[in-house]
């Protein structure tokens, strides 16, 4: 089958597509608007990159954890964790604009400054509606990105962009758990002489995720210059001051985060998420959880710590971690099972984590 | 063309001109046309020598109001020919009727063009039916020596009785060859005032006298010298043909040696048919075969004529041994006389109909191609751009088309860009209709599109209704300032007269405004903002016109300074992924090839010409394009 109805037939006609844009920015055929991935016209190949690095295309996910991560790092509930820990920025003018703590836009300044990454790939919202993918190669436009859409952009197809350029050869890139597993299928090469320059993908930079909204509806909430999902026990949305009933925006949860099995971005050097540790939402506002999967991420974070950039906040008590650490594993787990369960009542199988299924086995229900 | 008195001297001529000379030698006053192939370059010719043969020749903005026209010129005893296609007569239909019940003055001649097998229609509807109902009489012409006596001779019937007159050719014949005989070129006869009691009108109880008028016609035929007959003398085997079906038949009997045994009548009067004269020849067959174009027109009523005599015949033709649809040809016309003589080495039902038919072209293979757009044609940016934008609303919508070069659109040259095509000016009625059904849950973008010849032709009565019914549409009129498709003959919003004058310009844009529409124009080359524009305009409710502006590329050629294009070798991506032939392979244009002993895009420079549009959309940017030199020479790449 050519590749590209391969990719329309497996994941997008059947609701799966998560909008990352792995597919786009290589060719003229892949195209989305508003949310939406669709080809405009056909192309011939009977074998494409763009299905390849497509994230919701049937991989065995484990082998890929396993070239990229240190086997003995790797958790089953949350994939390879070299450490656990509470960060804020310590900039206070970042925290003011950041979705949390403004851990991540902190770490993609100093990531860029540092020489990590010579350039950066990042999504920018006018206030929290229509987000695009951005090419940053200024630490100073980082900040400018900071702060949360709940809507989904391409913006893998932006990194693809420049990765085919080939002017920057350590590009960082931030993204849901969708997109950054995109990134490591890239980086995979399926093609060893057709790779669209992979090698230049600098750092993954994971962005925990439970769901992601759709385009259409949204516009109904109005904009708001920040938009926050609380803790579940909350059930709302704050749109600035505006508190919205949760139960008003799940309507709008794209179909294809269903099928998502990964909550914490298992596929990154390092995954930043709102703070939830056991001391309530009282403390942890303003704060962030990040897992650090690889040496690299490991490198960035010490060096933060050496140069202030980023605050730290103990846990308290070793049980208190291992405790924060098991209600991030729950979670993690619990999104695992919804997904398996979907996917399992969508075809009978586990579809695009059929290759997977060893690892899958224990979310069955 | 010859306009010169030369009577006896015998020109060269094709059927279209043919047609010119004939109503120069009947002394018309008057000509008006709505182009449609096959006849389209008459009224053309009419205009340039209309000056000087002082007459007045003229497009109209469609079929009726050309047939109208004339009808006004012959109330004062001038006389007119209306020349218009297939389609067109059945246009006219309304107005053929009405007209023929209130009858003529001056001799009033439609020439209707068939196109048998639409070499250049959208379908091979048969002109002789409308005869009948309309009850005027109608003659054919099998040679285009007749086509240009048969012209002068039915504007004098048509004076005597007082009707319109149809005259039926053929595709073979008004693009045919022959030599012509010449005539005498008339004087100039003066008007006759229209008297205060004088009248034209069309009301019902001329009928009767209407009818009366057709046997007067009859009893003229019987003698006509436009009906022959040739070879055996009470032939047991007797074949009638109709205009060009004469060529076709004698030229096969001499083929296969029959001369001996079956004997022609040709029929040139067609109708009403001379009935005396039909059944003189009836009476010694044993059988018939009749050999015409299209229909079964005069074999269903020479089978009536038949069967009102009692005349026990059997009667072959379009109905069994020469298939039902396409165009007659040597072999269609040879294996099917065979199978009527019973000759047994072929069956006629092997032979197809349509086709060259040539025996020299046996055996050689020509690649089929498809229609497409010329190089540079702004329809194909059009239909490019709007599939890209339906494509972003997740619902490929409606197209509902019309019919002019665009129509080509429903192929691989618009992306297969339609779902609706009809008759002219059907796109945007169909579409307000369905576009109501939005109101009542059918959820689905509705986009019409028409020329802008077509726009003045028949949409402009669609527009304003659907304007009055506030219409959930996109109306998109792609304005090529020109009557493309059918060779650049004027229209209103050209600004020019057949006969070379200029008009005032009618603009689609004020003309819609003053309906109250909300009108949009933009430029299909611009690829990327009209995109835009189109999703938007999609999802904005109620009517909408969008006017795409960029002149036919045929006349963009004679104005516009050819940039250069050419590809970068070092960029192309070609079949990599990435690209696989986007411009050869999608975009289409015949302009964009593909080398394939570099396996790289390249540019045909003798058909590029020169929009630059490619450059646009290829993605590897492997498409150069350099501005011609300007008056102080310099020139530069974009
Ligand atoms: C759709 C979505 C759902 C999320 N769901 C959860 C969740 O359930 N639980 C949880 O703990 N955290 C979730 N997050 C992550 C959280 O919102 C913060 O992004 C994260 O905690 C980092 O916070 P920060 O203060 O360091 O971010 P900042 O310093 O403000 O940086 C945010 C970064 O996110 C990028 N970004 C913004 N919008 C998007 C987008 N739509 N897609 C991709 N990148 C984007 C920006 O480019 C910026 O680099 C979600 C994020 C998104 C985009
Ligand atoms: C009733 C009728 N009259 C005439 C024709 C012949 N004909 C086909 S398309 C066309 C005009 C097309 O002009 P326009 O709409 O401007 O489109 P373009 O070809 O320029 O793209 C004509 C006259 C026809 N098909 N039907
Ligand atoms: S690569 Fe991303 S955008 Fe493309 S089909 Fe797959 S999930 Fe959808
Ligand atoms: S579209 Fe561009 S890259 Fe593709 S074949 Fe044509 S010139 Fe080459």
């Amino acid at each position: 089958m050519l590749s590209i109805l391969e990719l329309e037939r497996k994941v997008v006609k059947t609701n799966l597509c998560t909008n990352c844009g792995a597919c786009q920015g290589m060719c003229p055929y892949w195209k989305s608007y508003e949310g939406r991935t669709f080809v405009d016209y056909e192309c011939d190949r009977a074998e494409g990159r763009c299905k390849y690095f497509c994230p919701r295309m049937p991989a065995d996910l484990d082998s890929l954890m396993k070239k990229f991560f240190e086997e003995k790092d790797i958790t089953s509930e949350l994939g390879p964790v070299k450490g656990l820990y509470l960060t804020r920025a310590a900039d206070p003018q970042i925290r003011a604009k950041a979705q949390h703590g403004g851990t991540m836009t902190a770490l993609v300044e100093l990531a860029l400054a540092e020489g990590f990454i010579d350039a950066a790939v990042l999504s920018k919202a006018e206030g929290t509606l229509d987000p695009e993918g951005q090419l940053i190669t200024d630490p100073a436009d980082v900040r400018a990105c900071s702060g949360s859409s709940f809507q989904i952009p391409p913006t893998m197809a932006v990194l693809n962009e420049a990765l085919k350029e080939n002017e920057y050869k350590k590009i960082g890139v931030v993204g849901t758990p969708c997109k950054t597993l995109s990134a490591y299928k890239m980086m995979a090469k399926p093609f060893e002489d057709n790779d669209n320059n992979a090698d230049n993908i600098g750092m993954v930079f994971g962005l925990f995720c439970g769901w992601g909204l759709d385009w259409k509806g949204m516009e109904a909430f109005g904009d708001a210059g920040h938009a926050d999902i609380l803790p579940s026990k909350f059930h709302r949305m704050d749109l600035d001051d505006r508190q919205v009933d949760l139960d008003d925006v799940l309507p709008l949860v794209r179909e294809n985060c269903n099928y998502c099995y990964d909550m914490t971005a298992e596929f990154a050097d390092l995954s930043v998420g709102g703070a939830r540790s056991s001391e309530g939402w009282d403390t942890d506002k303003g704060w962030n959880q990040l897992i650090v999967r690889s040496e690299k991420g490991q490198k960035l974070v010490e060096l933060a710590r050496e140069k202030g950039i980023l605050e730290f906040r103990e846990f308290g008590d070793d049980s208190a971690k291992a405790a924060a650490m098991d209600k991030l594993k729950k979670a993690s787990a619990s999104k695992k099972s919804k997904a398996v369960q979907a996917l399992i009542e969508k075809d009978g199988t586990l579809g695009y984590l059929e290759p997977s299924k060893e690892i899958f086995a224990e979310y069955i229900k | 063309m010859t306009t010169k008195n030369e009577p006896g001297k015998t020109y060269l001529m094709q059927g279209n001109e043919a047609i010119v000379r004939g109503a120069l030698e009947g002394g018309i006053h008057f000509a008006s046309s709505y182009p449609g192939s096959p006849s389209s370059q008459v009224l053309g010719m009419l205009g340039h020598i209309a000056e000087d043969m002082g007459f007045r020749a003229e497009w109209s903005t469609n079929e009726t109001t050309a047939l109208q026209s004339c009808m006004g010129a012959s109330f004062a005893n001038g006389r007119s020919i209306c020349i218009v296609k297939q389609n067109g007569l059945l246009v006219q239909s309304d107005a053929i009727h009405c007209g023929a019940l209130g009858g003529i003055k001056g001799g009033l001649v439609i020439i209707s063009s068939d196109d048998p097998d639409s070499h250049s229609s959208t379908n091979e509807f048969d002109s002789r039916h409308l005869a009948i109902s309309a009850n005027i009489p109608m003659l054919e012409p099998a040679s285009v020596q007749e086509t240009k006596d048969m012209i002068p001779y039915a504007l004098q019937l048509s004076e005597e009785l007082e009707q319109m007159v149809l005259v039926r050719v053929t595709t073979r014949i008004c693009h045919g060859r022959g030599g012509v005989e010449l005539g005498e070129l008339p004087e100039k006869r003066p008007f006759t005032p229209i008297g205060e009691w004088d009248r034209m009108v069309g009301i019902n109880w001329l009928h009767g006298f209407l009818l009366e008028k057709l046997e007067w016609a009859r009893e003229a035929f019987e003698k006509s010298e436009f009906n022959h007959y040739n070879g055996l003398d009470k032939a047991k085997k007797l074949i009638i043909t109709g205009g060009t079906g004469m060529k076709y038949t004698l030229d096969a009997i001499e083929d296969i040696g029959i001369e001996g045994e079956v004997g022609v009548l040709s029929l040139g009067t067609l109708w009403p048919l001379p009935e005396k004269l039909i059944l003189e020849r009836l009476k010694d067959a044993e059988k018939v075969l009749v050999v015409e174009e299209v229909d079964p027109f005069l074999e269903e009523h020479i089978a009536a004529i038949a069967g009102k005599n009692k005349v026990n015949i059997e009667i072959y033709g379009r109905n069994d041994i020469i298939p039902q649809v396409g165009e007659l040809n040597p072999e269609v016309v040879t294996k099917a006389l065979k199978e009527f003589v019973g000759i047994q080495d072929a069956k006629a039902s092997d032979a197809v109909c349509g086709g060259e038919g040539c025996p020299a072209a046996e055996g050689l293979t020509i690649p089929e191609r498809e229609l497409t757009f010329c190089a540079g044609c702004p329809h194909r940016a059009s239909f490019f751009i709007l599939k890209q934008a339906l494509r972003r609303e997740g619902n490929h919508g409606v197209v509902m088309g019309d019919i002019g070069c665009y129509t080509m659109a429903g192929q691989r040259a618009g992306q297969y860009g339609y779902h609706f095509m009809s008759c002219m000016g059907s796109g945007i009625s169909a579409a307000e209709g369905l576009g109501q059904l939005t109101n009542y849950g059918f959820n689905q973008p509705v986009v019409s599109l028409c020329g802008d010849s077509t726009f003045f032709h028949t949409v402009v009565p669609g527009l304003i209704n659907a304007k009055m019914n506030d219409a959930n549409i996109l109306h998109i009129v792609l304005d090529n300032s020109a009557t493309a498709m059918t060779g650049f003959q004027p229209h209103p919003g050209t600004g020019e007269t057949a006969m070379g004058h200029e008009t005032e310009k009618i603009s689609i844009k004020a003309l819609c405004e003053s309906l109250g529409c909300r009108v949009w124009t933009a430029d299909p080359f611009d690829v990327e903002e009209t995109t835009q524009l189109i999703t938007d305009l999609i999802r904005t409710k109620g009517l909408k016109v969008l006017i795409l502006q960029q002149p036919c590329a045929t006349l963009a050629a004679k104005t516009r300074a050819k940039k250069k294009v050419w590809v970068d070798t070092d960029k192309c991506r070609g079949e990599n992924c990435g690209c696989d032939r986007y411009c050869s392979r999608v975009w289409g244009c015949p302009g964009n090839i593909w080398d394939f002993e570099k396996n790289c895009a390249a540019i045909d420079e003798v058909v590029c010409v020169g929009c630059g549009v490619c450059a646009k959309i290829c993605p590897a940017g492997a498409i150069q394009v350099e501005e011609p030199e300007d008056a102080e020479g310099k020139g530069g790449s974009k």
